[in-house]
Formats: structure tokens, sequence, C-alpha cells
């Protein structure tokens, strides 16, 4: 019996610890540490610019092809193709930018924090830098959070457009049944910016939360290489499930109650 | 989990199974006994660092049981003793990356676990270490490693930057190698990468840990002579962890021989390599006959 408690008393330990440390970053960035840095964390910031940005708008725009596709050829098969904008609207703005955005997130930025941090934790770098009186947390944790609210804002707004254009092109363009200005009469009766901002917020916790996620199993790493590796996986199970936690969420707060289905009048 | 449980969780995962021996050992051999014999270091300027009956374990693995040791001011100092006997883990008491269970460490006379953090990174700024790999910054050139330290601490400027981390790089003889990347690197020049960076911001005490490890015959008596040459011009207490005998021979002013947490026998190299006592012989002698067995 006591066995059967383990497990589970292993993993709220484990929230614990993960709790704790997210506590400590953002300690870092509240008390200012963090800014006895900021050269660090515009290189960061550029480094993300540099290295996911297309790959993310890249994806965003994919699935924003495909959601203008399967809009359209559902509102064929019911009679109602001018309506194909309510899916471009929801679809893109609601669900699968801020899903698409977590999932390269997770894929690209969270594991090359676990894989950059924790090859430095391995490689006794880490230990270099506190004993040369650097804070590892200010300089390694700090900087690269700050970077993160620094870019991610402005790369998932962009990814929100190329999800749009891909909508219209794939709608209007590709299928056209639906006149550009029928398109966009639905498709903006469909939203309106509190929207965006709902969207944005749903998909910047989950950066942030990918963020630090790897950064603590980066931080945390221990046991060699494989270690490190192993360490990599756990971060991107777990933020897939927080991804996913964060969106159903997201959707249930901001939209459970009031979709913003103007049907009917 | 905080940093420092993390650093002692990895520590242990590295040496459980050595240490795990030695435990076993100590009921089977039970022949030798440490004295602990200390002889004083002959120097005028007293210890740059104090170990107090210092005990630290990882669970049930005891590393250091009651160490007691002196490294004395403006010495090559060298601590020595069998692998996974616990001379690493004195280093990172040394700078703080560990804190003792029982005991004191002090640096210049201040308690290093009774420091806030603030103190405990001002502390750090009075040593200069070299890792075993050298632990380079992998997305840095080598004149950016050299430099960190300096841009970090001192608001020298770009042009004087320059002029002291090539003088480091000179004397280290990487003076055309500051634009390569570690990677582009052999073992033995990121070490030597790694002993410029320690010393760029002219520390007290430098630390070295094995820089022997993973050298040729050759390059191993080449950075012997270089860490000799720098503490002629630079002074300071400079301790090497090591193994390896010859660069003891070739570098040590003072010896300091750790077994099983605690120290056999320290005091002068000259006395050290004539001592009786029969572990400390059989150890400088690199003989099979004596205490120390392959558990």
């Amino acid at each position: 019996m006591r066995n059967a408690f383990q497990k589970p008393k292993g993993w709220v330990e484990a929230a614990g610890d993960i709790v704790k440390f997210f506590g400590r970053v953002f300690g870092e960035l509240f008390s200012g540490r963090v800014f006895r840095f900021f050269g660090e964390a515009l290189r960061q910031s550029g480094v993300l610019i540099l290295g996911s940005t297309l790959v993310i708008w890249n994806l965003a725009f994919i699935l924003g092809l495909t959601c203008g596709i399967e809009g359209a050829y559902f509102n064929r098969s019911v009679g109602a193709p001018a309506y194909a904008g309510v899916f471009s609207a929801w679809c893109d703005l609601r669900e699968i930018t801020p899903y698409s955005f977590g999932y390269m997130l997770s894929a690209k930025v969270g594991t090359g924090l676990v894989a950059e941090i924790g090859a430095m934790r391995i490689t006794d770098e880490v230990d270099a830098l506190e004993v040369m009186g650097i804070s590892s947390m200010t300089f390694l944790c700090g900087t690269r959070l700050l970077a993160a609210l620094f870019v991610f804002p402005f790369m998932y707004v962009g990814s929100v457009g190329m999800a749009f254009f891909a909508s219209y092109i794939a709608v209007v363009q590709q299928i056209g049944e639906v006149s550009s200005g029928g398109f966009f009469l639905i498709f903006w009766m469909f939203q309106n910016p509190t929207d965006l901002i709902f969207s944005l917020t749903k998909a910047f916790s989950m950066a942030v939360v990918i963020v630090l996620v790897g950064l603590y199993y980066g931080y945390t790493a221990g046991g060699g290489p494989v270690g490190v590796g192993t360490a990599t996986a756990k971060s991107m199970v777990l933020n897939l499930i927080l991804v996913h936690l964060i969106g159903m969420l997201g959707t249930q707060i901001f939209w459970g109650s009031a979709p913003r289905a103007p049907i009917g009048g | 989990m905080s940093e420092r449980e993390t650093e002692e969780r990895e520590q242990e995962e590295e040496r459980g199974s050595t240490e795990g021996h030695e435990q076993d050992s100590d009921g089977d051999t039970g022949e030798y006994e440490h004295h602990g014999e200390t002889r004083d270091h002959g120097g005028d300027d007293g210890d740059a660092i104090e170990f107090i009956d210092v005990k630290k374990s990882f669970g049930a693995n005891t590393i250091l049981n009651g160490l007691s040791l002196g490294i004395p001011e403006n010495q090559i100092s060298m601590i020595l003793g069998p692998s996974g006997t616990g001379k690493s883990v004195c280093i990172n008491h040394m700078v703080g990356l560990l804190y003792p269970d029982e005991g004191d460490v002090l640096v210049h006379g201040e308690s290093v676990p009774q420091m806030a953090d603030d103190e405990l990174f001002a502390m750090r700024k009075k040593f200069g270490v070299l890792f075993q790999d050298g632990a380079l910054f992998g997305s840095m050139n080598v004149f950016d490693n050299v430099a960190f330290p300096l841009r970090q601490h001192t608001d020298k400027g770009e042009d004087e930057v320059g002029d002291i981390v090539n003088k480091r790089l000179k004397e280290v003889g990487l003076a055309a190698a500051g634009t390569r990347m570690p990677n582009e690197l052999s073992g033995g020049m990121r070490k030597r990468a790694g002993f410029a960076r320690a010393l760029v911001l002219d520390p007290d005490i430098v630390l070295f840990d094995e820089p022997d490890s993973g050298l040729d015959p050759v390059r191993t008596a080449l950075l012997c002579e270089l860490i000799m040459e720098i503490h002629e011009e630079n002074g300071g207490a400079y301790v090497v962890i090591t193994h390896d005998i010859m660069s003891a021979r070739r570098v040590a002013e003072y010896i300091a021989i750790l077994w099983k947490g605690k120290i056999v026998e320290s005091g002068p190299a000259d006395e050290l390599f004539n001592s009786a006592n029969q572990f400390v012989r059989q150890f400088l002698a690199g003989e099979a006959q004596g205490p120390l067995g392959m558990e």
C-alpha cells in the first residue's frame, strides 16, 4: 500500500520543486537583478527571433490553410459557403494558432533550453559562472525569461497574421466560393479586438510556462549526456500536457460563457 | 529543488559507487588509521583557506569525515589522494558551491557557510578556478571567454580588456587562438584557455581541479611549468588537486594527502616526500604494497 503512494508523492514533490524554481526565476525578474545582464537578455532575444520566428510562422501558415480549407468544404456541404469565414475566425484565432505556437515553442525553444543549459551544467560551465561571482540563476534563467517576454508577444501576433492570411488564400483564392468582401464580412463579425487579447493571453501563458519548464529541466539536469537527454524528453512531455491544459482552460474562461457567435441577428 | 541540493545530488551520483567501496573497506582492512599529522608550512603569511573539522555526506556516503586543513598563502599547495576520495568536494567547499554538514570553511578568516548570497558572490571574485576540462563557454570564442569576467566585473573599456586578455592568452601560449571556438581546441588548449580566464581578474587564490587529467606527460610537464611561472609572477595561494605524483614533485611547495575524507599527512613537499608514514610513502612512491588497495 505504501508503494502505491510513493509515485504520486514523488510527482507532488517534483511539482513543488518546479513551482519553487518558477518563483525563483520570477524573483530574478521582479527584483530587477536580471537587468544587470540586459545585454545578455538582448542577445537571447536575438537568438529567439532569428532561430524560431520563421519556423513558427510557417507552421501557423500551414495550419491556417488547413482551417480555411476545412471550413470552406464544410460550409459548402451544408449549403452556406459564404460562412467559411466563421471557421477561419474561430479556428485560427482561438485554437489552432495558440496550439501551433505552443507545440513549436515546446519542440524548438523548450527542448533547446534544456539541451543548452543542461550541457552547460554537465560541463561545469554553470559552476564556472558561479565561481566567477555571477549568479547562474540570474544570468542563465532570468535573462532567457526576459528575452521571452520581449519577443513572444510580437512573434505570436505575427503568427495570427500568418494564419489569417493563409485562411484567406485557401477560402477566397484557392476554393473561391465566396468573394473577398463576403469572406471578410463574416470573418470580422465573429471576432473583435478583445478576442485577440484573449488569444494572446492564452498563447503567452503557454510560452512562459514552456520557457520556465525548459529552464527548470536544463538547470537541474545531471547524470551526464544521458541525464540531459532524459531531462529534454521529460520537458517535452510536461510542456505538451501543460499546453493542452492552458489551451482548454483559456477557451473555457475566455469564450465558454460568451462565445461571441452572432448567429440569427 | 534548490541549486545547492542539485549540486549535492550530482556529486552523490558521481561518487556514489566509488565511495561505497571505500565504506565497505573500512571494516575489511582495519590496519591503517589516520593520524592526521600536520607539519608547519613554514610560510610567513598564514593560511588563505582553512578547513575546520569539516564533515560532508551525500546520503549514506560520507565524503569528508572531519577534514582539518590549512592552505598556506603565497605557496603552491597540492591536495593529493586516490580517486574518489573527496578532493573535488574540497574545492567546491572552498568556493561555496557546497556547504559542510558540520565544521567550517574559512577564506581569509571569513566563514564561507555563514555568508549571505551577495557576500558569497563578492568573495568568489577572489578566486580563479581552472576546471578539469576548462569549462569554457561553448557559445563564445576563446577571447570572449577570457574577457568575460573583466566585462562583468570591471568598468574597463574594450581596449583595456583587449590588452589584458591578449597578455593572458600570450602567457598561456594561445595568442593566435583568440577567435577559435572551444570545440575547435584540443584538451590541452582548453585547459590553457581556462587557465587564462582563471587569471584574468588577478585573483588572490587560484584553484586547479586535476589540471593534468587527459594530458600526455609532456603537456602535463609544460602545464606545470606554466603554473610555476605564473605563480612566481603573480603570487597568491595556488591549490592544485591531483593524483599525479610527477606533477606534485614538479610543482608542489606544500602537500596535503587526503584519504577517506581526512588528511593523512600535510606539510612542506620535501618533508612529505621523505615521510615515514606508510600510506604517504606508498602513495607518493606509487607502490602496490601498502595500506591502499584496490577497494
